[in-house]
């Protein structure tokens, strides 16, 4: 078969040589002496960032926006995750009693970034929050009245739409864009950015009719930009050789919750052009992920729900390890230390209380589709996953003191996210292990999503990036529903920059 | 010389063996097979078919009709599905020679029993 395939190759390889004339010039990077198309505007990739690019864009008064998504359908990563932004002083947290700010936000990112990360970046995505929150509103985008408590946060302060998905930024956000007059293209692989003799960006080759893991599959044609290319390609978590490159512990047995395009071409790309990488090692993984699914899946959106108000459980100790809502780097790298006598993955428990769980839709999923599973008594628990009883039953009545209290003098959890919620039976119990899920590191950008070139400090002409792409703004650990009004908020700020150009 | 004859013979061997293959997966698609491989393969053999090749036949309301799910898992219909609408293409799912998993099933535990 190997044979077979190799003159296959072969064969495909010598009938394009012969068939196709040599339009654009052979060394990638130089001027074509032929464009196949132009645009106003580049945006490579149909996420968060690209399309909140699209439509600022529009709103700026481009003509001629287009989008180019490598995959066969819209969203990338965006559409897979929980539907959570984080905005602060909101009219909805006014309603539901919760005292916040910008400053605060910023503030618990800093902490949580440990040193590294860009207050100015940070700062400058935050104050878009409003805007970007009244953006996908007017995109259609519709939340509920729950807000979410999130890991290392001090307000509670995650919106969430009614889907509990990202599609449902990604379908309205998609929908307004193409009635503003976005044009869409779906298989589309960026290959290579186009610059001229000065090093401007001033357009792209892109691989048309590509699908995924064919490499050779459709042409590759050359695609002007007028004002500029935006990459928002998202990040390279499941590009395993790259991932393992920057931090060798993310093997394969570590599973990962992205849309499985998340290779990381753009950021590759850029920096073959030349962008400073910033922070490429801090690969993030979720802590509220279930390995009874394939990535994102059910369990994350159960656990994120169910954290505040439920305990994790180590199943040789029957005793909580970890403060549940802290942030998802001390979460993640708890969990992966729970394993047996033989070194192997012993998956910690995710003990929630049935009257609260029950309040959320995705506890009937998780149930649904063996994510997780009801239990009656504190008993049924130890005896299914073989957890020692006695300190199960002394775990779960000092919780249940600390709810009491107001205290948690075991890890320290703010008490007051988990409204008072005992921990009574019947329980739902979800298995959590932690997949990769964020690339913190990327390549660098400006407050106007400008990329700047490695060897000058200095923007590159023609070139912005926004989202997952991008690097060094969330340091080493991002906090939950950070990412998403980030990836608008650059994608807003690059389209601005464009149109301002 | 002999390597180009040897190359031409191998060829031809995959193509007979793909047709073959082809003729064995769908029975339905009998009439398609005798039509000829470019009634798909629009786009040239070397190529996969567009993403419109199925849709002469096919259309997007009808298997999403076909697939229809109700209540609380009416997202989870293939064809009009929460994240994708009915935008995604059918050879993101579908190998005509090739078996294949439907793409909700890279993170959800769903069963389409039917699924071919």
């Amino acid at each position: 078969m190997h044979n077979r395939r190799s003159f296959m190759k072969l064969g495909a390889g010598m009938a394009a040589g012969a068939m196709m004339p040599m339009v654009a010039s052979a060394k990638c990077g130089d001027e074509p002496t032929q464009w196949d198309s132009e645009h106003e505007v580049i945006i490579i990739g149909s996420g968060f960032a690209g399309l909140a690019a699209a439509v600022e864009a529009m709103r700026k008064g481009a003509k001629d926006v287009v989008v180019f998504e490598k995959m066969g359908v819209y969203g990338g990563n965006s559409t897979l995750n929980a539907g959570q932004a984080c905005f602060a002083g909101t009219e909805l947290q006014k309603k539901l009693g919760i005292k916040d700010s910008a400053e605060l936000m910023v503030k618990d990112q800093l902490k949580s970034g440990r040193g590294i990360a860009s207050e100015t970046l940070l700062r400058h995505s935050a104050e878009l929050g409003p805007y970007i929150y009244q953006m996908t509103k007017d995109c259609g985008c519709v939340y509920r009245d729950h807000i979410i408590t999130t890991g290392g946060t001090s307000a509670t302060r995650s919106h969430q739409v009614v889907e509990r998905s990202g599609s449902g930024f990604i379908r309205p956000m998609l929908d307004t864009a193409r009635k503003m007059g976005v044009k869409t293209h779906i298989r589309h692989k960026f290959e290579h950015l186009i610059r001229d003799a000065k090093g401007r960006v001033i357009g792209i080759k892109v691989r048309k009719g590509y699908h995924f893991g064919h490499e050779d599959s459709g042409e590759v044609i050359s695609v002007k930009a007028n004002r500029g290319v935006i990459i928002a390609t998202g990040g390279f978590g499941y590009n395993i050789n790259f991932r393992m490159a920057q931090d060798p512990t993310l093997t394969s047995e570590v599973g990962c919750t992205n849309a499985k395009g998340a290779t990381g071409d753009g950021l590759i790309e850029m920096l073959a052009a030349g962008a400073t990488p910033v922070h490429l090692a801090h690969i993030q993984s979720g802590p509220w992920a279930s390995p009874d699914e394939g990535g994102f899946g059910y369990g994350a959106g159960f656990s994120l729900y169910n954290f505040p108000h439920s305990i994790a459980i180590d199943r040789n100790t029957g005793q909580r390890f970890m403060n549940e809502i802290a942030d998802r780097k001390t979460r993640a790298d708890l969990e992966l230390q729970r394993r047996d006598q033989d070194g192997n993955p012993n998956p910690a428990l995710l003990i929630a209380p049935k009257h609260e769980a029950k309040k959320d839709p995705s506890m009937h999923n998780v149930l649904k589709y063996n994510v997780a599973w009801e239990f009656d008594s504190v008993e049924a628990i130890a005896k299914h996953f073989n957890v020692p009883l006695a300190p199960l039953k002394q775990q779960i009545a000092d919780w249940n003191g600390f709810v009491e209290n107001g205290e948690d003098t075991q890890f320290g959890k703010r008490m007051d996210a988990g409204r008072g919620i005992k921990l009574t039976a019947p329980f739902i119990v979800q298995r959590l292990w932690p997949k990769v899920h964020y690339c913190q590191g990327g390549i660098q950008i400006n407050t106007k999503a400008e990329v700047l070139a490695a060897k000058t400090g200095k923007p590159i002409p023609g070139l912005y990036a926004a989202g997952e792409v991008t690097g060094g703004i969330h340091g080493v650990s991002r906090l939950g529903g950070c990412s998403t009004p980030e990836c608008m908020a650059f994608g807003v700020t690059a389209a601005r920059s464009i149109m301002e150009a | 010389m002999k390597s180009t004859v040897t190359l031409f013979a191998a060829t031809l061997a995959l193509t007979l063996s793909f047709g073959a293959a082809a003729q064995n997966k769908r029975d339905y698609h009998m009439d398609v097979y005798d039509a000829g491989c470019k009634t798909c393969h629009d786009q040239g053999m070397k190529r996969f078919p567009s993403d419109e090749a199925c849709l002469q036949c096919h259309s997007m309301d009808e298997v999403a009709k076909q697939t229809e799910r109700h209540g609380e898992v009416a997202r989870q219909n293939p064809h009009d599905s929460m994240h994708y609408g009915k935008e995604a293409p059918c050879q993101e799912c579908h190998g005509e020679h090739t078996a294949k998993k439907a793409l909700c099933q890279e993170c959800h535990n769903f069963d389409y029993p039917k699924f071919k």
